[in-house]
């Protein structure tokens, strides 16, 4: 009852971060929603999202928008993810108009899933907030730009380490912010995760900690 | 996971993949091998190609260690829910299954996330907690299945000593009841040896209001401005019965 609820960071961040998703529900529109699945995908990738993915098929660094389009015609869902509140609304007026039959879900800031769904023309059906972290959260790493990072995978494939090595590899000057963000990404096999968003948050972690 | 010592060449490639650090190096050889305890079985360094020398490699699992890679594989369809990983429906297809029907909502503990694992016995010790409050434990969840007896939360035998990389505990409850569970929920959560990602959920009123918030303000709680709004655009929709049942 997670998966892409808790992305940590500040207000500003969090402003660049929409994953737009399809998701069959079990028993009851699952049959034969390969065909919707793609019709979602092709309607999305008109807005140029930052990531795609389904789970089984690949995410953006490890397959073809074309591959993944082929590929999610026997799964359940897909995701989209934009860094731009207006790319991400056009897609889900889109979305709307399209009217096809399977649940769809915005995750992002809730109030700018408001403003996508009544420009759309519609009201949200249920919201999932989150409250945090709660217990021992000294195990956690003490650098927020680190968990804001690693919390764009909800399944926890990214690790802490890895985005301390990326960023000691954009240190010493053997990767760009750009590559090292597409590496972090390649883990997140659901392809949720925002790789533009990463790049920011990594730079800004390196410039925070210049030693390491 | 396991490494072939005949191929690993101890090039460190791989150690900063493993989401739990399970990737050790071998102090006085030239290779790593994997700390099966803490290891859960994500399969997350295998399936980045990382390994230029193929000396990662997935043996067959069996019960019970078979668990580990149900909870942390996201490219596993769970066999008790039909959904790949560990998830579950939850508020995502809301509009159509009517899982957290008006008047309820759904509290949701992800013991492990962000990044921390968790052992059985946590899972027992906060499902302990909680369930005696009169809540109902979803049972479309792969966590359900942990138990012997899901009304006593208690964790099967054979299970207690495996690590999962993350497992939710998700109750429905009505709204009256919830600013209760959620207090239990972060008396349990300082007792035990992990993280434990929390969140609520609910309907919208028809006035654009959300219960969710209601509870959660009343239990002393700040929601975060982000989150998942399902959309409503899925078709059919589920019956919903007196008591909240489908």
């Amino acid at each position: 009852m997670t998966h892409t609820n808790h992305r940590q960071g500040t207000l500003e961040s969090l402003s660049k971060d929409y994953v737009v998703f399809m998701y069959a529900a079990s028993g009851f529109n699952d049959k034969n929603v390969g065909p919707k699945l793609q019709e979602f995908l092709q309607l999305g990738l008109k807005y140029h999202p930052v990531n795609i993915g389904s789970p089984r098929v690949g995410n953006r660094f490890t397959v073809s928008p074309e591959e993944l389009v082929e590929g999610v015609v026997k799964e359940k869902k897909a995701y989209l993810v934009f860094d731009d509140k207006e790319r991400a609304g056009a897609f889900v007026k889109d979305v709307v108009k399209a009217d096809l039959g399977v649940s769809v879900i915005v995750s992002g800031l809730f109030r700018e899933a408001d403003r996508m769904c009544q420009a759309a023309g519609i009201k949200r059906h249920t919201a999932q907030c989150s409250l945090g972290v709660w217990g021992k959260v000294e195990r956690l790493s003490r650098q927020s730009e680190i968990l804001d990072i690693t919390t764009m995978c909800g399944h926890g494939m990214v690790s802490f380490n890895l985005v301390r090595r990326m960023a000691d590899d954009v240190r010493k000057r053997r990767l760009s912010p750009e590559k090292a963000a597409g590496i972090i990404a390649k883990p997140c096999v659901c392809g949720v995760f925002n790789p533009k968003r990463a790049e920011e948050l990594l730079s800004q972690y390196i410039a925070s900690s210049p030693g390491g | 996971m396991r490494v072939d010592k005949a191929r690993c060449v101890g090039c460190l490639e791989c150690v900063c993949y493993c989401p739990v650090g399970a990737i050790k190096e071998f102090p006085q050889e030239e290779r790593v091998f994997i700390d099966e305890e803490e290891c859960v079985e994500c399969g997350c360094c295998l399936r980045v190609g990382i390994c230029e020398y193929d000396a990662l490699w997935q043996p067959e699992l069996s019960w019970p260690r078979i668990i580990r890679a149900e909870f942390s594989d996201p490219c596993l369809v769970h066999p008790s829910t039909s959904v790949t990983g560990r998830g579950t429906e939850e508020t995502k297809t809301n509009d159509v299954t009517g899982r957290y029907p008006r008047g309820y909502v759904g509290i949701a503990a992800e013991l492990g996330r962000p990044g921390t694992g968790t052992w059985m016995r946590d899972i027992e010790r906060v499902a302990q907690a909680i369930i005696p409050l009169g809540v109902e434990l979803v049972s479309d969840n792969p966590t359900y299945n942990l138990f012997e007896d899901p009304g006593k939360g208690k964790i099967k035998e054979d299970i207690r000593g495996e690590k999962v990389l993350s497992a939710i505990l998700e109750f429905k409850t009505t709204v009256a009841r919830a600013p209760q569970v959620l207090k239990a929920l972060d008396k349990v959560a300082r007792e035990v040896d992990t993280v434990i990602s929390v969140d609520v959920a609910s309907m919208l009123e028809p006035d654009g209001s959300l219960p969710a918030e209601d509870v959660a303000a009343e239990a002393g709680f700040k929601l975060r401005p982000n989150g998942k709004s399902n959309l409503g655009l899925g078709r059919p929709r589920a019956k919903i019965l007196e008591g909240g049942k489908r």
